[in-house]
């Protein structure tokens, strides 16, 4: 049996190169200041019967075409398919972090949130109801602190439990104003017979054709059918 | 009551200074990283550091604190106000 691919995603400063470590035991230097991590790494571990191969992608605040270190992160979600997408989250920067949540949700990617840093969001007095945010999200939310080995084996289940179930696929979506969900949807209309909605989430797409992404607008240019002028 | 000012440079206001985003002038890359750091259009901002032709600029919004360059700075356009 294959082993389970999960890509470790998050922004800059989650602590998402010590959860990858904490999950993983790979010994690394680990730096206090963004952008650290620039090339893929991978780590293996053992669990419940599965081995699960984890790749720590680049922190990024967004996933768009804008930087290098974006499109080695989404080229990696959109085409080596991973299994299972572990999303770092620093609870105690929640707002911030979210808007990259929303960002893999919108991709149609199976999600489990590691909420790390608890321990510094409770020192800014910050009260985070996890069960709530989980249920809001329609997703695992695990509360860790991976600087001290906090939510390990939580971890463990909950990707195991995603994988077992294939959930983990949000249905939450930002609320964009009615102009633009109209757009979103025309866009999506348009995409429905076409061979690119197959491979890309059409929903997601249509966001990003509309954001003016180049990466994604090249998709759409010297190819039969669809082209990004006519959308 | 709140008192709104005009429009003004972002880069313009003190240490202290409190205002309201009203638009970035920029596009691209540098948009989406200001909205990446929470600076959307409607966000409240406190001037936290300010200083001329030292950067960066300290910003204090939606419970975080944010640096950015003068050249920057510039490019937001803000509505100073006062309670």
């Amino acid at each position: 049996m294959g082993s389970i691919v999960v890509a470790v995603a998050g922004q800059p400063n989650s602590g998402k190169s010590t959860l990858f470590n904490m999950l993983t035991g790979i010994r690394q230097f680990v730096a206090n200041y963004p952008g650290v991590t620039v090339e893929k790494r991978v780590g293996h571990l053992e669990y419940g019967g599965h081995g699960f191969t984890l790749v720590d992608l680049p922190g990024t605040y967004s996933l768009t075409s804008y930087s290098l270190e974006e499109r080695i992160a989404r080229d990696f979600l959109l085409h080596e398919k991973p299994d299972l997408i572990l999303n770092v989250v620093d609870a105690s920067n929640l707002e911030r972090n979210l808007v990259f949540t929303f960002q893999l949700m919108e991709m149609g990617l199976p999600i489990t949130i590691a909420l790390n840093m608890m321990d510094v969001a409770e020192s800014k007095g910050m009260k985070i109801d996890v069960e709530r945010l989980a249920q809001e999200l329609g997703i695992r939310v695990i509360p860790t602190v991976a600087k001290k080995g906090i939510g390990r084996l939580e971890i463990c289940q909950a990707l195991l439990r995603t994988y077992e179930l294939q959930d983990g696929i949000s249905s939450f979506r930002p609320a964009y104003s009615s102009e633009l969900s109209k757009s979103l949807k025309t866009i999506e209309q348009m995409l429905k017979d076409d061979a690119r909605a197959l491979v890309y989430n059409p929903h997601w797409l249509a966001v990003r054709l509309l954001a003016g992404d180049e990466e994604v607008r090249q998709l759409f240019t010297g190819q039969a059918g669809l082209t990004s002028d006519s959308l | 009551m709140i008192i709104l000012g005009d429009t003004v440079r972002l880069d313009s206001l003190k240490p202290g200074d409190k205002c309201v985003l009203k638009d970035i002038k920029a596009t691209g890359a540098i948009a989406q990283r200001f909205m990446d750091l929470g600076l959307i259009p409607g966000t409240m901002i406190t001037v936290v550091r300010n200083a001329p032709l030292v950067d960066p600029v300290e910003l204090h919004l939606r419970g975080n604190h944010v640096s950015i360059r003068h050249s920057e700075a510039q490019r937001l356009e803000v509505i100073p106000w006062e309670v």
